[in-house]
């Protein structure tokens, strides 16, 4: 086993593992926005589908999702009249982006109720239109408790990127094994160490990010939170 | 393209697979809430190397993926365990340990990591008004831990803890990587025999749905039951 030789093999596949990860954030983030949306005002048939897309997305393997997408995207894309449609790369970011739109939404749902029912009546009663409302004077507040969330929800991402190997699509744990099987699989030990701290420092560098978002976001939090106390038995 | 006649066949093939999961699960369950409840009382009593050492493991296991601790246990763990055997004197071949041991050894040490968070959330979450009530009228700190503590803890902690059963059922679906036959890996089995892959895929889909609906429902309801109102 040449670390030398390998790493840069393992790096190489790094493009496509982000570009997985980038996609599935972006498009997971609209979803997670839509749905949120729907869970929280009530519309009748609407509603009860974005719940059942969360509850899809958060209760399903992440494998499974990712089989689902891989098998059911060329039923899709055949309803279309495209035949033939078989991409990993694609399903693979199919199915990552609906994982991770249900994950979030289950994020921001509870960030955007825990603002407090006042803001929104003084924001009505100094005549914010909703627009204005939700950008000036609820989000900053619903994304600094969200904020901790989200950066779980990254990080289960990147683990879950490592599951598209399954589908196909060549990312770094392919490529890992594509390593270990030309060596005839005597180094697998010690490539599972690579790829641990490889995902690692991958984790590292989101949460770095996320982190210094909380603490700038930290600006717009409540200075007095108000106690809220769990109904328990008092003295 | 979808066949629904197939969905009912592969429905009872996979229901087969259920108890096992649901076993391996509750298993697991178990052995990773004991030890996350010990890191979380290292961490709130803050005892002092103990403490680094618990951080440093959560740091380890929670930005490793759950698949690569798979696959390094089921790579180290034999021969670590013919090791450690060897220490104390007892004949045992490592690569005898059956796959799902190495399982359950590989996701307890990963949710362990999980359920120390959870533990510890519920811990501060207990309002220190009551500890000081109770040593007031006289409680040792085990009387306190026991009947004030801990019933409260306990409530605080059951939705949370039935998120991370949920994840510990998600995370079965890996061990397909190691041979063991979860119901992801039974559905793909069917579907192998038959390659109708989507219609078992949805069948297993519609069974992970169920259980974390039951799942859920039962964690609502024992919570409802134990939470005290005034």
């Amino acid at each position: 086993m040449d670390l030398s030789i390998m790493i840069p093999e393992l790096l190489s596949a790094l493009p496509l593992t982000l570009a997985i990860t980038f996609t599935a954030m972006v498009a997971g983030f609209v979803l997670a926005l839509i749905a949120t949306t729907f869970r929280v005002r009530r519309i009748p048939v609407i509603s009860q589908l974005a719940d059942l897309y969360v509850s899809y997305a958060r209760s399903v393997p992440v494998v499974l999702q990712l089989f689902v997408a891989f098998y059911g995207l060329p039923v899709l894309v055949g309803v279309f009249g495209v035949e033939d449609f078989v991409s990993p790369t694609i399903a693979a970011m199919l199915g990552l982006s609906l994982y991770h739109g249900g994950y979030l939404s289950e994020v921001m749902r509870p960030a955007y109720l825990a603002v407090e029912r006042g803001q929104h009546d003084a924001a009505d009663s100094l005549g914010y239109t909703f627009r204005q409302k939700l950008v000036r004077v609820l989000a900053p507040q619903a994304v600094h408790i969200a904020l901790p969330g989200y950066g779980n929800s990254i990080i289960y991402l990147i683990h879950n990127v490592a599951l598209v190997m399954y589908i196909g699509a060549a990312d770094v744990m392919a490529t890992a094994h594509l390593v270990m099987e030309r060596d005839y699989n005597q180094y697998q030990f010690e490539t599972y160490l690579v790829l641990a701290v490889l995902y690692s420092v991958l984790c590292l560098v989101a949460w770095l990010i996320v982190h210094f978002f909380e603490l700038r976001s930290a600006r717009f939090a409540p200075r007095a939170t108000p106690a809220r106390t769990a109904l328990m038995a008092s003295v | 393209m979808f066949d629904i006649e197939v969905l009912l066949p592969d429905l009872w093939d996979i229901l087969g697979a259920v108890p096992l999961t649901l076993a391996m699960a509750f298993v697991i369950f178990v052995l990773s809430t004991i030890i996350g409840s010990l890191f979380a009382m290292v961490e709130y009593r803050r005892i002092p190397v103990l403490r680094q050492l618990v951080v440093a493991y959560k740091v380890a296991f929670k930005g490793v993926p759950m698949v690569v601790v798979i696959f390094l246990a089921y790579y180290g763990l034999p021969s670590t365990l013919q090791f450690l055997t060897s220490l104390v004197g007892v004949e045992y071949n490592g690569h005898s340990t059956p796959n799902w041991v190495t399982l359950i050894v590989a996701l307890t040490a990963c949710v362990a990591a999980f359920q120390a968070e959870v533990v510890k959330g519920a811990l501060n979450s207990f309002d220190t008004g009551q500890a000081d009530a109770a040593y007031s009228l006289g409680y040792k700190k085990s009387q306190l831990f026991r009947r004030v503590m801990l019933p409260q803890v306990i409530v605080a902690a059951i939705p949370d803890l039935a998120n991370s059963f949920m994840v510990i059922m998600k995370a079965l679906s890996l061990g397909f990587a190691i041979e063991v036959v979860d119901i992801f890996a039974q559905s793909q089995l069917t579907a192998a025999l038959n390659f109708y892959y989507l219609e078992a895929f949805l069948v297993a889909v519609v069974i992970y749905m169920m259980i974390a609906y039951a799942v859920t429902q039962i964690a609502d309801r024992t919570e409802r039951a134990l939470r005290v109102r005034t």
